[in-house]
Order: C-alpha cells, then sequence, then structure tokens
C-alpha cells in the first residue's frame, strides 16, 4: 500500500515538474513562417467593426484591414483567414498559436501602463489614429471642455487604449465601466448608463452619427489633448513571420497597392508616411 | 447585415444549430465515457479507483470555463502543438472540454444507480451461476436506469443551458452570434428572443424525459 502510493506520487511530481520545467523555457518561434507557408495560410484574430473588419449588407467581411490582410497573403503566396476573438483574449489566442497575427486596428503602444512589445513583435506601423471622446449629441452643451468630464461615468473597451485616456479625464477608475467591444462601449452610452465613452477615432469617424448609434457625437472639446498614435500589426514574439509581412507591406506600399485600399475607405490621409522607411 | 426580425431569427437558428450540435455530440460521448469513469471508480483494483476518483475531483472541482481555456489554448502555449487547428478546431476543444466535465458529472450518477442496488441480487444471480456481466447486463442495468433517470434529466438540462460557456473560446454559438452581431450594437431584444429558443428545446426534453420514465415504471409497485 506504501509503496504504491509512493509511486502514485512520484509520477504526479514527475508530471509538474516537466508542466513547471516547459513552463518557464522561452518559447521558440522562429519556425513560424515555414509552417504558416505549409498549411497555406494564416489567421488574423479580429473583432468586427467599421471601418477595419465589417460585414457588409451582402454578408461578406470587408474592411481596410480584411483587404490588407488578404493583399499581404496574396504577396506571400498563401491565403489569409479571419477568426473573431475576444479581444480580451488576444494575447492567449496569439501564444497558442490559434491565431497568427492580431490585425485589428491595433494600436502601437501600451495597455495598462505596460508596453505591448512586452507580449507581441510589432510590424511596420501603417495607420494613424487618436482616441476619440463621444458623447450623447443633447449632452454636447455641457459636456464642452476637459473640467467637465472629472467625475463623469465612462465605457470603454478593457484592454484597449482608450481607457487610459478615459481614466485620465474621469479622474477615476471607479468611473470605468468596461466591455468586450469597442461598440458595445458605444450601445452603453447611447444607453444612458454612461456619460461618454472613448475609443479609436477611425472607429468613431465610421460609425458615430448613424445607424444605430446616431444619437452619438464626438466631443470637440479643444482643451482636450489627445497624444496620437498608430495602429499596426501583432506577431508573436521572436516569430519570423514578422519580416515577412513587413516585407510585403513595403512592397504593398511602393506599389501603391495600400494607398488603393486606403481610398476605398476614406483613409488615404491617416497612412503612415514613408511606411517601413 | 439586416436587423429585421426574419434575418436575426435566421442568423440565430445558425448559432443554435452549433449549440445543439455541441449539446447532442457530448450527450453521444459523455453517457458512456461516464460508464467507463464509474466502473473504474467502482473497481477493485485500488490504484486505478484513486485514478478516477481524483479525475472526478478535479473536473467536479474546477469551473468548466477553466477547463475550455485549458483544452483550448495550453497545448499551443506549453508544448507548441496546435491540436486544435482547422475551421472546426475551436467546436473541437469545446466538445472535449464538454465530454470530460459532463462524463465525469454522469460516472457519478452512474455509480449512486449501480451501488443503490442490494448486494442480495448479486448472490442470488452468483447462486444461479450467472457471470458478473450476465449479472450486469440482465439483472442489474435496467434497474440502474430507472433509478438515474431523474438525476440524469437534471443533468441533460444543465448541459444544454452550458453549452453558451463555449463562448469564451469564441465558439460561435447562438449567445456568441447575438453578443457579436446585436447586442455589441444596441440590439437587445434578441437576447430575451434567445431565451425562447432554450425554453422549447427544453421543453420538448421534459417531455421526452416524461414520457421515459412512464416506459420505465413497469414493476412498480
Amino acid at each position: 500500500m506504501k509503496k504504491l502510493l509512493a509511486v502514485l506520487l512520484s509520477i504526479v511530481m514527475i508530471i509538474g515538474a516537466t508542466l513547471s520545467f516547459t513552463s518557464c523555457g522561452e518559447t521558440d518561434n522562429s519556425g513560424d513562417w515555414a509552417e504558416i507557408k505549409e498549411r497555406g495560410y494564416f489567421v488574423c484574430g479580429i473583432t468586427v467593426y467599421a471601418p477595419m473588419n465589417y460585414f457588409n449588407e451582402d454578408g461578406d467581411l470587408v474592411g481596410f484591414d480584411t483587404e490588407f490582410a488578404e493583399a499581404v497573403a496574396d504577396y506571400l503566396g498563401v491565403e489569409a483567414k479571419f477568426q473573431v476573438i475576444k479581444w480580451g483574449s488576444k494575447y492567449l489566442e496569439l501564444n497558442s498559436g490559434s491565431i497568427d497575427l492580431i490585425w485589428n486596428g491595433f494600436t502601437y503602444g501600451a495597455e495598462d501602463g505596460v508596453p505591448r512589445t512586452n507580449y507581441v513583435d510589432f510590424t511596420h506601423a501603417y495607420l494613424k489614429n487618436e482616441q476619440c471622446v463621444v458623447i450623447r449629441s443633447e449632452d454636447a452643451a455641457t459636456l464642452n471642455a476637459k473640467a467637465a468630464f472629472a467625475g463623469r461615468e465612462a465605457a470603454v473597451e478593457g484592454g484597449s487604449a482608450g481607457e487610459s485616456v478615459a481614466k485620465g479625464l474621469a479622474g477615476n477608475e471607479d468611473k470605468l465601466a468596461k466591455f468586450d467591444s469597442q461598440a458595445a462601449a458605444l450601445t452603453e452610452l447611447s444607453a444612458g448608463q454612461v456619460d461618454f465613452a472613448v475609443i479609436d477615432l477611425q472607429m468613431a469617424k465610421a460609425m458615430v452619427g448613424t445607424g444605430d448609434y446616431a444619437g452619438l457625437t464626438i466631443c470637440t472639446a479643444s482643451d482636450i489633448v489627445i497624444e496620437p498614435e498608430v495602429y499596426a500589426i501583432g506577431a508573436r514574439k521572436g516569430s519570423d513571420f514578422t519580416a515577412k509581412v513587413n516585407e510585403a507591406i513595403e512592397a504593398l506600399y511602393e506599389d501603391g497597392v495600400l494607398q488603393e485600399i486606403a481610398k476605398k475607405y476614406g483613409l488615404e490621409y491617416d497612412l503612415v508616411e514613408d511606411l517601413g522607411k | 447585415m439586416g436587423t429585421d426580425f426574419l434575418s436575426i431569427t435566421l442568423s440565430l437558428l445558425e448559432g443554435f444549430e452549433t449549440t445543439c450540435t455541441l449539446f447532442g455530440l457530448t450527450l453521444l460521448f459523455s453517457l458512456p465515457l461516464g460508464l467507463v469513469i464509474a466502473f473504474g471508480s467502482m473497481s477493485k483494483f485500488k490504484p486505478l479507483s484513486w485514478l478516477c476518483r481524483l479525475v472526478v475531483w478535479v473536473i467536479r472541482g474546477t469551473p468548466l470555463m477553466l477547463q475550455l481555456f485549458v483544452v483550448f489554448y495550453v497545448p499551443g502555449m506549453l508544448f507548441h502543438v496546435r491540436i486544435f487547428s482547422g475551421e472546426d478546431g475551436r467546436f473541437t476543444a469545446a466538445l472535449v472540454a464538454f465530454v470530460i466535465n459532463y462524463a465525469c458529472y454522469f460516472s457519478e450518477i452512474y455509480r449512486g444507480g449501480i451501488e443503490s442496488i442490494p448486494k442480495g441480487q448479486y448472490e442470488a444471480a452468483q447462486v444461479l451461476g450467472m457471470s458478473k456481466w450476465q449479472t450486469f447486463r440482465t439483472v442489474i442495468l435496467m434497474q440502474v436506469v430507472k433509478r438515474i433517470l431523474a438525476p440524469m434529466s437534471n443533468e441533460v438540462i444543465t448541459l444544454v443551458k452550458d453549452t453558451s460557456l463555449a463562448r469564451v473560446i469564441a465558439v460561435a454559438e447562438i449567445f456568441f452570434v447575438n453578443e457579436m452581431d446585436y447586442l455589441s450594437r444596441g440590439l437587445v431584444w434578441p437576447l430575451f428572443y434567445i431565451g425562447a429558443f432554450f425554453l422549447i428545446f427544453v421543453g420538448v426534453l421534459t417531455l421526452l424525459f416524461r414520457f421515459l420514465e412512464k416506459k420505465l415504471s413497469y414493476y412498480k409497485i
């Protein structure tokens, strides 16, 4: 009996030790490109929003990032697939290999004060963006200066660049309601649960004031200064795929293909100049 | 994408199909697997019975949501193997997690049912010269089925609603479809509409179980 117990325990300990050993080691992603080439496609993790990745009337996935990814895939001779993910699980999805790129208006910068470069390798930045404050149209007269936002309730996407901006404006973390997507934050605002939302300017330009968000408007208070930022694509750390995607981006920019796609979505003035230089 | 009643119904039905498939396949695999685990934990070979009880303890003792994360993400993160790749990868991962989880719950119901049969019946069968397997198949099994029907119907109905947890790994079941397409755009009523889908489905199951109970109520005094 005792011997058996000892054997069982040692088995458990061996399993435990191997588990902890493998989890400590830096994972090696330098063979990513070979693997992607072999299987013939790469997977982009997305959430659905205009103008980056969204469904048109026919139910087809379109958008700037969608077409951009397809163009990159074309150049590399593989296929681009898109997987709708929970934005909060994006690093988990990336590191477990269920997606290969985070490509969905992904801001090059920090998240909760931690630089995102800790989690991913970025490709070239390709599009300029800002965070922007959205309010209900009827509040436009009262919420007209930075001071008016102090102590107000805000809705943001958890883990987004807008979260820290909203925290700065409201002055208190407790005032933030965090959601799965930027669209959910807007919904919260139009339903009257919060006083303002902070989302990407590119998204706000495409969605605020139309359709389901007709009652919303972009806040134009001149004393709210928000640092400009850029979008880039996130790849696994140490992956050799990053260089491949960069090569494709440079070529597409040189040939004017990227500019064409940008024009289609009204983003031609927001492309990063001298991309890749 | 339209937001009229018909197109919402159609797209929700598509999600509900995934929900139903997940439900059906989970039952199909976890019912027999549960019996295997039940036999394992009743085994006279102690290490096997310990192992089965340990597994049941771990699976019943941790949230199903966590198990979904572990099944889908951990193989890729720790060992760099992508078991669940391809189109149906997420669904398969969810199915594996659900089957293991429900098999453990079922195994305890089976065990309770089997152990509730009086010892005298085994002894009587032995006197009549029946083998162990014969005894189980012809004497014990159907009595067990009758006894466990009520707790099983409980678990099965819980499973219908638990399938919505699969959305944490982005399986396109009905709640995930609704969250991504409608809730995120401020449409709240589809959420309650989904409630009707489940209510009808569970209603059918309830009738089915009532029918089975009636069917199996012979020899009742």
